[in-house]
């Protein structure tokens, strides 16, 4: 894959804040790439920039190749969706979506069939004669797509697209939209805060702290190998135990309250160990209960129930082990015969040191 | 109970005498007093005929008429400035802007006609009035096209933007005619408050005086007292009707425009 968008040493300024903090970023031509992070960390700002709806304050934006500081939006080959979705009120369906072809030059049976093309794209064949503001989020939504599809943008850029959207029309459009992407092949930059639809998604996530990138990575490795507490924090549930690095080098020794002495390989410390003090990542589903006559493949230790919580396919216990200060919490599927323990319930659980990640 | 008494006396208080203006428009006697001695439409009749009436008209309408136009694009100026940048100083600049709307007008008045006179040395004419009206109306189109500025998605224009067009075009085709619904409403207002207006014309009038003066001027002879009922149940039949158009655009701009209503001056 070759590479289209490529910031270097980006920095964006509001007055004193400093909203983008040197920022390195490349994005291949093709793929489907997530922005997420926390609320205000300056997601939607990254991608104004890359549209070209902010300056920069330093550092160069690059699209194939080619600076952009002089290039006004108009000029871009970037199309955006709106996190409003901005569908123009007073025009129909159709009018919205032929909108970016007033400059094209094509004539109206062209412009017309291309619409048509773009609505039957998005699902929505036949709605070009609607008023645009009668539709529902949804399908505001898909029209908003199309519009910006229509013009073949080498990068379309949305931000949070989905977020207004019910849950179930939300997973929904998860899946329109990784369909859309593989079918048009064209680069999508997708804005998020849920942590969920990044991982669905993308090809390639990079996760944002207060400005800067945290880590970018692709899905599994950001999920299995996160590179700091705080993206492990941030993505899905970890339980952190203390614990003490005793030996280091190609394998790194530790004592983990309330589990005991392991070995693991040093790239299960992605930040590089140290001897001495260290927290110690877990994952809920890489944990287990061991019911009656279960025995762990590889290390056990004794637990009480100090909480259930029951989802339908799954269970979740809050246990409390000798020795660790937090309960750990355990995701367990629920399967036929499993039965569901109560708070307080005595039982040993299963843990296994190839999950782990020291921080 | 004793709420709803004074809820009726405030009304009559404040409806009667525009009650009484048709009533003896359509009376037939010279005298305004009751009781009514018979119906005629004489006096609009009357009207008709008038010569100076209507010039004093054709003059209150070119005033009212450009007057509604620059204080429309003044108030489309400060109020699309006012919703899509920040600048140094735009709170106080607003304020200022808006002041005209509790200046006393006769000081507005005196003040022009100072400048104008005395300072200036220019006659006067139907263009002090006009600029003496836009001062007074920019304020009510402000506020009026704020609501429908304010009612806008700032990306909307951005998305005509990202489509590829101009700035310009962007504005026109987007933004325009999202807020147009308000540009009318605010070039109905203005209109009719520059076509009642009475102090300032008075002050700042040439030798062809407005409507309002004109009629001040009737009301020497008593004999055209009904003359000018007539004339006054015609004007409030108009501003009563403009106003009452405006305010459908208002409230069709803000709801075009995707927001909710926050009231107007109706
Ligand atoms: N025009 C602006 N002027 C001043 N500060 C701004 C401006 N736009 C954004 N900011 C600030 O920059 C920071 C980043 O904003 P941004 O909108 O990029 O956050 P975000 O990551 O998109 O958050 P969210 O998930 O809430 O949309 C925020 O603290 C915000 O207050
Ligand atoms: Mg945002």
């Amino acid at each position: 894959m070759t590479d289209l968008i490529k910031l270097r040493g980006v920095d964006k300024y509001y007055g004193d804040y400093h909203a983008l903090r040197d920022i390195n970023l490349t994005i291949r031509a093709g793929e489907f790439f997530s922005l997420l992070g926390p609320s205000g960390c300056g997601k939607t700002t990254l991608l104004r920039v890359i549209a070209g709806f902010e300056g920069v304050s330093g550092g160069t934006v690059m699209i194939s190749d080619k600076d952009m500081a002089d290039v006004p939006p108009n000029q871009r080959p970037t199309n955006m969706v709106f996190q409003s979705y901005a569908i123009f009120p007073h025009l129909s369906v159709g009018e919205n979506v032929a909108f970016g072809l007033r400059k094209s030059g094509l004539n109206k049976a062209d412009k017309a069939s291309a619409v048509e093309e773009a609505l039957s794209m998005v699902g929505l064949a036949g709605y070009g004669k609607r008023a645009a503001h009668a539709l529902s989020g949804g399908q505001r939504q898909r029209v908003a797509l199309a519009r910006a599809l229509i013009l073949k943008p080498k990068v379309l850029l949305l931000d949070e697209p989905l977020s207004a959207l019910d849950k179930k029309m939300r997973e929904h459009m998860q899946v329109e939209l990784i369909r859309l992407q593989r079918a048009v092949g064209i680069t999508f930059i997708l804005v998020t805060h849920d942590q969920e639809e990044a991982l669905v998604m993308s090809d390639r996530i990079a996760v944002m702290f207060a400005g800067e990138i945290g880590q970018l990575d692709d899905p599994e490795t950001l999920y299995r190998r996160p590179n700091s507490r705080r993206v492990a924090e941030f993505i899905g549930k970890m339980n952190f135990l203390p614990g003490r690095v005793t030996a280091t080098g190609d394998t790194i020794t530790l004592d983990i309250a309330g589990f005991g002495v392991t070995d693991v390989p040093a790239v299960q410390a992605p930040e590089g160990a140290t001897l001495g003090e260290a927290a110690i990542g877990i994952r809920p589903e890489t944990l287990a209960i061991l019911f009656d006559g279960e025995k762990a493949s590889r290390h056990e230790a004794a637990a009480v129930v100090d909480e259930v919580v029951y989802y339908g396919d799954m269970t979740y216990y809050d246990v409390r082990v000798n020795n660790v200060p937090e309960p750990l919490t355990i995701a367990m599927k629920n399967m036929i015969g499993r039965p569901v323990l109560d708070v307080g319930a005595q039982t040993r659980i299963a843990w296994d040191e190839r999950a782990i990640v020291v921080f | 109970m004793k709420l709803r008494v004074y809820a009726i006396a405030y009304l009559i208080f404040l409806y009667a005498p525009i009650i009484l203006l048709p009533i003896f428009a359509f009376n037939d006697a010279t005298i305004i007093a009751f009781p009514l001695s018979g119906f005629t439409t004489e006096w609009f009749a009357e009207l008709t005929q008038n010569r100076a009436l209507h010039a004093a008209v054709q003059n209150s309408l070119i005033i009212a008429v450009c007057t509604a136009v620059f204080a429309t694009i003044l108030g489309l100026c400060a109020a699309r400035a006012g919703a899509m940048s920040d600048f140094p100083g735009k709170k106080g600049i607003t304020g200022f802007i808006m002041l005209p709307l509790v200046l006393p007008e006769i000081i507005v008045a005196v003040a022009l006609l100072v400048i104008l006179r005395q300072v200036l040395g220019l006659s006067l004419g139907n263009w002090t009035i006009i600029m003496a009206h836009v001062l007074i109306c920019t304020p009510f189109s402000i506020a009026i096209l704020n609501g429908a500025f304010g009612a806008l998605d700032p990306s909307m224009e951005e998305a005509a933007l990202d489509l590829g067009e101009s700035r310009w075009s962007a504005f026109r085709l987007v933004t325009l005619p999202l807020v147009m619904p308000g540009i009318i409403s605010s070039m109905l207002i203005s209109f009719t408050i520059s076509l009642d207006e009475f102090i300032i014309a008075f002050f700042l009038t040439g030798s062809n005086p407005t409507m309002p003066v004109y009629i001040w001027g009737l009301l020497r002879f008593p004999k055209s007292l009904p003359v000018i009922m007539a004339l006054g149940t015609i004007l409030v039949a108009l501003s009563v009707i403009l106003l009452t158009i405006a305010e459908i655009f208002r409230r069709r701009g803000v709801r075009r425009a995707g927001g909710t209503d926050t009231g107007g001056f109706l």
